[in-house]
């Protein structure tokens, strides 16, 4: 038996000795820990969550929209703001690079569509057949609107998945005619599911139409709701957004000091704005948990510091018998460390109950991760050598005749 | 074994120097039993802690084995408590809440090997101060003889070539005191050298020799 190992032994026995100090001073650090695990087990969850959410859209995606606030900027509402055109759209592919694709887009809301006696009010969208790229949404069963579609503004259209439910059930829908806003359209496809979006909205819950049919069959306006842009090298997106941004400015006649008529969405807007609800609780969890763990480090420095003189006699006779001061010091440090560690494997659980009724509860999606693990077991250790050192020394340096002497 | 040459311990307290030793010169041979004699006051605990390498003379000259006690490191001197001192003092000084096998085997905590057989060794030396029975009792469960009994048997766990006491029986009632100075004579008779400080004259009779010291001095 090593003379480390003895002293552990005795660091465990006196531990043990004192079990109301060490219960106390193990709830201080198992709060603390609990806090912080909470704190990382809700920050995976967001982070997932969000990526989830941009890896749904894309990387390399720009949502250029009229207006000029990136996230009110809606596609349907902003009707009344006439900025962006389908000539904005040939500007950009001429003169921008680092493009892959891009579509002009048109759409309106809450627009009837019936098929025999079934009806429905969906959102209808007007688009050019490199949309289903860009989005990455194409047809599961059918087939996407094609560039000969787009020169006859061909009454077809492709449904999506809650559409085709409403009207058709488990029917075959390929073929069928259904009527939007009374005008007989030709079912092409059926859009594959995609389920809920960036923005929260069904993304199942629409018609896609070819955009020469929406605007000289259904609504004949000229504005444009959306352009939607992918980039070859997701590493110069912010390069291309400027650029992109000079060309509509020069077009749109604005000058330098005033604010733009369109706004811009990039992967980056969407991280922010799928962080936003998270972000405040995330904030207010990190700063209960650094105060957590400062009051428990602190409370442990006191509680030790007190020992020390409550064990006096102990160290003394100790140093009596033979032990140098390092190994008092060791002997008083161990003891900490194990006390955070049982408050650490302690707070660590804690931290993760709750963390399941936060997420339980639809605050914040939550996950436990080894990360979570270590982050508990490291801080805490730190906290027993940083709080605990102090009153270890000070427990190693007394003089063992001033002791004796009683 | 013990050579003291001319040993002095001043002390500043309150910007008055107290001078507890003034001189102190004499010597243990190996195997010997030697009583320190003293009123209160007299100094004789600051030589005992002097001797037991616990504290540090102001001057003068100490010599333990042929090694110069006072230019070791304090390292070096808790190393050498531990191999060559067996101590038993007046308090008792065992762990409370801790048995008294445990109490025992303290020293061995700090000693550079762990010898293999300590748990019997502990035994057998409680059996031989007569606490066979009483290995599990933590020492707030003894009585004071009972106590300084697992104090003796502490202080022999690591075989040391000397046995310091300080007061052994100034906390005892005589029927316990006089069990312990019989241990003494026994651990004397079995050739291990000891060195009792000590005001009671009882006590200090049954040593070979006595050094009686007064105002910090030895008397004679």
């Amino acid at each position: 038996m090593t003379r480390i190992v003895r002293i552990t032994r005795e660091s465990f026995r006196m531990v043990r000795n004192n079990r109301v100090r060490g219960f106390i001073m193990i709830l201080g650090i198992a709060v603390g820990v609990a806090s912080l695990t909470m704190t990382i087990c809700v920050s995976q969850g967001v982070y997932e969550k969000v990526m989830d959410t941009v890896n749904k859209q894309g990387l390399d995606l720009i949502q250029i929209r009229p207006g000029s606030d990136k996230f009110t900027g809606a596609p349907s509402g902003s009707r009344d703001v006439v900025s962006l055109v389908e000539d904005d759209v040939d500007v950009i592919r001429q003169h921008v690079g680092n493009i892959v694709a891009i579509s002009p887009v048109k759409d309106r809301k809450e627009i009837e569509v019936k098929y025999g006696d079934k009806f429905t009010f969906t959102r209808v969208f007007g688009v050019t057949p490199i949309w289903a790229q860009i989005r990455d949404f194409d047809a599961s069963k059918g087939s996407f609107i094609s560039e000969e579609d787009m020169s006859f503004s061909a009454r077809v259209c492709l449904i999506g998945q809650i559409v085709k439910k409403t009207l058709f059930g488990d029917a075959d829908s390929i073929g069928q005619t259904i009527k939007i806003m009374d005008v007989p359209f030709t079912v092409k496809g059926e859009l594959e599911s995609k389920g809920t979006g960036a923005e929260g909205r069904d993304r199942d819950d629409r018609i896609i139409i070819p955009i020469t049919t929406y605007t000289n069959r259904l609504f004949r306006e000229i504005p444009l709701t959306q352009i939607v842009v992918t980039v070859k090298d997701t590493d110069k997106l912010n390069k291309t957004v400027e650029d992109i941004s000079a060309v509509l400015r020069e077009r749109h006649k604005i000058s330098p000091g005033e604010s733009d008529d369109f706004a811009m969405r990039t992967p980056q807007d969407l991280i922010d704005m799928a962080y936003g609800a998270s972000r405040s609780l995330l904030h207010v969890l990190m700063v209960i948990a650094g105060i957590t763990l400062l009051i428990a480090g602190i409370m442990i420095m006191n509680i030790m510091l007190a020992s020390v003189s409550a064990r006096r006699s102990e160290i003394g006779i100790r140093r009596a018998l033979g032990a140098r001061k390092n190994d008092i010091l060791r002997q008083f440090i161990i003891e900490s460390l194990l006390i955070s560690l049982f408050g650490g494997i302690l707070g660590t659980i804690l931290g993760y109950c709750g963390s399941i009724i936060l997420s339980s509860m639809n605050v914040a999606a939550s996950n436990l991760t080894p990360l979570a693990f270590a982050a508990a077991i490291v801080s805490c250790s730190l906290i027993a050598v940083i709080f605990g050192i102090y009153p270890a020394r000070k427990a190693a340096n007394l003089n063992p005749v001033d002791i004796l002497r009683g | 074994m013990i050579n003291i040459k001319d040993i002095r311990k001043t002390y500043m307290k309150t910007s008055v120097e107290t001078n507890v030793l003034r001189g102190v010169t004499f010597s243990v041979q190996r195997g010997e039993y030697v009583a320190i004699m003293g009123a209160s006051g007299s100094g004789k605990s600051t030589l005992m802690n002097i001797i037991g390498c616990l504290d540090k003379p102001t001057n003068g000259q100490f010599e333990l084995d042929n090694i110069n006690v006072l230019q070791l490191d304090d390292d070096a001197l808790s190393a050498l408590r531990n191999k060559k001192f067996g101590f038993v003092f007046q308090q008792f000084f065992l762990l409370e809440r801790t048995s008294s096998i445990d109490n025992v085997l303290l020293p061995l905590i700090y000693t550079d090997k762990y010898p293999a057989d300590a748990t019997q060794r502990a035994r057998k030396l409680l059996d031989d101060v007569g606490l066979k029975d009483r290995t599990e009792y933590h020492a707030n469960e003894l009585s004071g003889g009972q106590q300084q009994r697992v104090a003796i048997a502490r202080s022999l766990i690591n075989d040391p070539d000397i046995i310091l006491a300080d007061e052994p029986t100034g906390n005892l009632d005589s029927e316990n005191a006089a069990e312990i100075v019989e241990i003494f004579s026994r651990l004397h008779k079995e050739g291990r050298t000891i060195i009792v400080v000590t005001h009671d004259r009882t006590v200090a009779e049954h040593a070979q020799r006595i050094l009686e010291l007064k105002d910090g001095q030895l008397k004679g």
